[in-house]
């Protein structure tokens, strides 16, 4: 039994006591959060609130300094290199539609190839896609295994053709199978190619150490990791950021602007048009601030123990099927009812307020791949406590009888 | 063969008329609204697989159906054929149906839907933030009628 005490930390979060009625399932949508970072959003909006980076006036020094503070935590919480490598975003869709569109031109050319693997998010599926034709960039993408896990054979035969971006997913938000990201990404580097981590889902089982790594650009999402939602993060190794095209043009991100032309300001502005979410970023950091104060190997046991007394219960209900391996995830259980829709399963467990997902969880391709409508998402986090799992056992044994 | 699909529709939906929705008006547990609601959705027909394609397609949140629309043209009454993956879906959606099949233009005009699921209770599943498709449906129904 890991020794994390699950009640206790439970108590950081006001939303239970506020909906003692649900059982809340669906972290891997969003997760919930510690009444610290709703008070560090709170406090800056009453006490601080200014634009940063502009005013003359000593509140917006206050104010950027708050900011930029946000960033620095960033850094050490990634263990990056410098604090120019931390690039705010609204999140990791807004980060991989920056990637897609600042690595074509400049790195990307007609015939190069980019590698990202069947269990992607559409997050990193569709801003390749919205480029790759029109620059003549192709997509390859490596299949699954029967253990539902990227097929390292092909891969190895893929990286052969030389791609010069792998993309992956630390995570699957569908299925929450932890890939084998190390060595996948050592061959990736092996072969020559830029590396690029999509951390919405894995940033909350394993925090990468991003200067060991062999990561280039790792992004991930606030509100996923017990911070606000419209705040996430874009890391790149310095000498690769650089050579990302701007997506947004406008205030802060240049030096110089004429109706001829505009000279780009210093990273990380440069890729920071606009006002940025102060509150956000600065609600980001306490959620940074929040969860190293847990140990994260005792958080993952936890987990790990929700995961196994959920299978060992879902066994003993007939016609229920697991896709996700429940020793390789990271905190995700997705089912099948043989037969039956997962929606159908999903409107019986709403109705016993079971707060789950159901459908493709925006991962059409792989849907499409194991010849399946979806399935029903079961997402565990350290504050869901083991009598909910008994709850949620017996609202899936009603649900399945009523569907029988 | 839209033809035996309207017919077999225009029968199931005046079952469920007579004999389910005056059940579904009667005090029950959740469990067997449920049973009811799955049990009307078969008294109508399943689209063949052949005419389940894209330009049918309504999609939902988290299930796909489909809405097939005929218009008889002496009387202008509209007719729809209607399915979904998903089997409580497709029960809300037959509920829907009867208050919708056989109309004209005009009457459908006039149609206060949410007083009908009020009236069952049933108005949480018209709205919006469920997410199950039967907005789109009803959305699609009307842009249907008015095409
Ligand atoms: C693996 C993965 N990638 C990307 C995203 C997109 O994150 P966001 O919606 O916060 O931009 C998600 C969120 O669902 C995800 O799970």
């Amino acid at each position: 039994m890991s020794s994390f005490d699950a009640l206790a930390f439970r108590q950081f979060f006001p939303f239970f006591n506020n909906n003692p009625d649900w059982v809340y399932l669906d972290t891997a949508a969003t997760s919930q959060k510690p009444q610290q970072v709703i008070d560090a959003e709170l406090a800056f909006y009453q006490r601080q609130n200014s634009n940063v980076h502009r005013g003359a006036h000593q509140l917006s020094q206050h104010a950027t300094a708050a900011f930029e503070a946000a960033r620095d935590k960033v850094q050490q919480f990634l263990n990056a290199a410098s604090r120019s490598e931390i690039i705010f975003t609204s999140g990791t869709t807004a980060a991989f539609n920056q990637l897609a569109f600042g690595l074509m031109d400049t790195v990307l050319k007609p015939g190069d190839r980019i590698l990202i693997s069947a269990l992607e998010h559409h997050a990193n599926i569709v801003p390749w896609q919205l480029h790759c034709q029109s620059h003549g960039v192709q997509l390859d993408v490596i299949p699954l295994d029967p253990q539902l896990m990227p097929d390292l054979d092909v891969y190895q035969q893929l990286l052969a053709l030389k791609p010069k971006i792998v993309s992956l997913t630390q995570v699957s938000n569908a299925l929450g199978h932890i890939l084998p990201i190390g060595s996948m990404l050592q061959a990736a580097k092996a072969a020559g190619a830029i590396t690029i981590v999509d951390g919405a889902q894995g940033v909350s089982w394993q925090v990468p150490d991003v200067q060991l790594w062999p990561v280039d650009f790792y992004c991930f999402s606030g509100h996923k990791l017990y911070g606000p939602t419209g705040i996430g993060v874009l890391y790149g190794k310095q000498r690769y950021l650089e050579q990302l095209k701007p997506l947004l043009g406008g205030g802060e991100m240049i030096s110089d602007v004429s109706f001829q032309r505009s000279s780009f300001a210093a990273l990380p502005a440069r890729l920071e048009a606009g006002t940025p979410n102060i509150a956000g970023a600065i609600g980001l950091a306490a959620a940074i601030d929040f969860i190293r104060q847990f140990d994260a190997r005792q958080i993952n046991q936890y987990k790990g123990e929700l995961l196994q007394q959920f299978a060992a219960g879902l066994s003993q209900i007939p016609g229920l099927r697991p896709l996700t391996r429940v020793e390789q995830s990271a905190g995700i259980v997705s089912l099948q009812l043989a037969g039956e829709h997962p929606n159908d399963l999903a409107m019986l467990l709403n109705e016993q307020k079971i707060a789950v997902r159901a459908g493709s969880h925006c991962a059409m391709p792989l849907f499409a791949a194991l010849q399946l409508p979806g399935a029903v998402r079961f997402a565990f986090a350290p504050y869901n406590l083991p009598a909910e799992v008994d709850v949620t056992l017996q609202a899936l044994a009603a649900a399945t009888e009523i569907l029988r | 063969m839209l033809q035996q699909l309207i017919a077999d529709t225009a029968t199931g939906l005046q079952q469920i008329a007579e004999h389910e929705l005056p059940l579904l008006q009667q005090p029950a547990d959740w469990q067997s609204k449920y049973r009811l609601l799955m049990q009307l959705g078969k008294q109508l027909p399943a689209l063949p697989e052949k005419m389940r394609q894209t330009e049918y397609l309504v999609r939902g949140c988290e299930s796909r159906a489909w809405l097939l629309h005929y218009q008889e043209p002496v009387s202008g009454k509209h007719y729809f054929v209607l399915d979904s993956e998903a089997r409580i879906v497709k029960g809300l959606l037959a509920i829907m149906l009867c208050f919708v099949n056989g109309k004209t233009g005009a009457e459908l005009a006039e149609l206060d839907l949410s007083r009908h699921f009020d009236a069952l209770n049933l108005r949480p599943y018209l709205s919006q933030s469920r997410g199950n498709g039967l907005t789109m449906m009803l959305q699609r129904i009307q842009s249907t009628i008015k095409a």
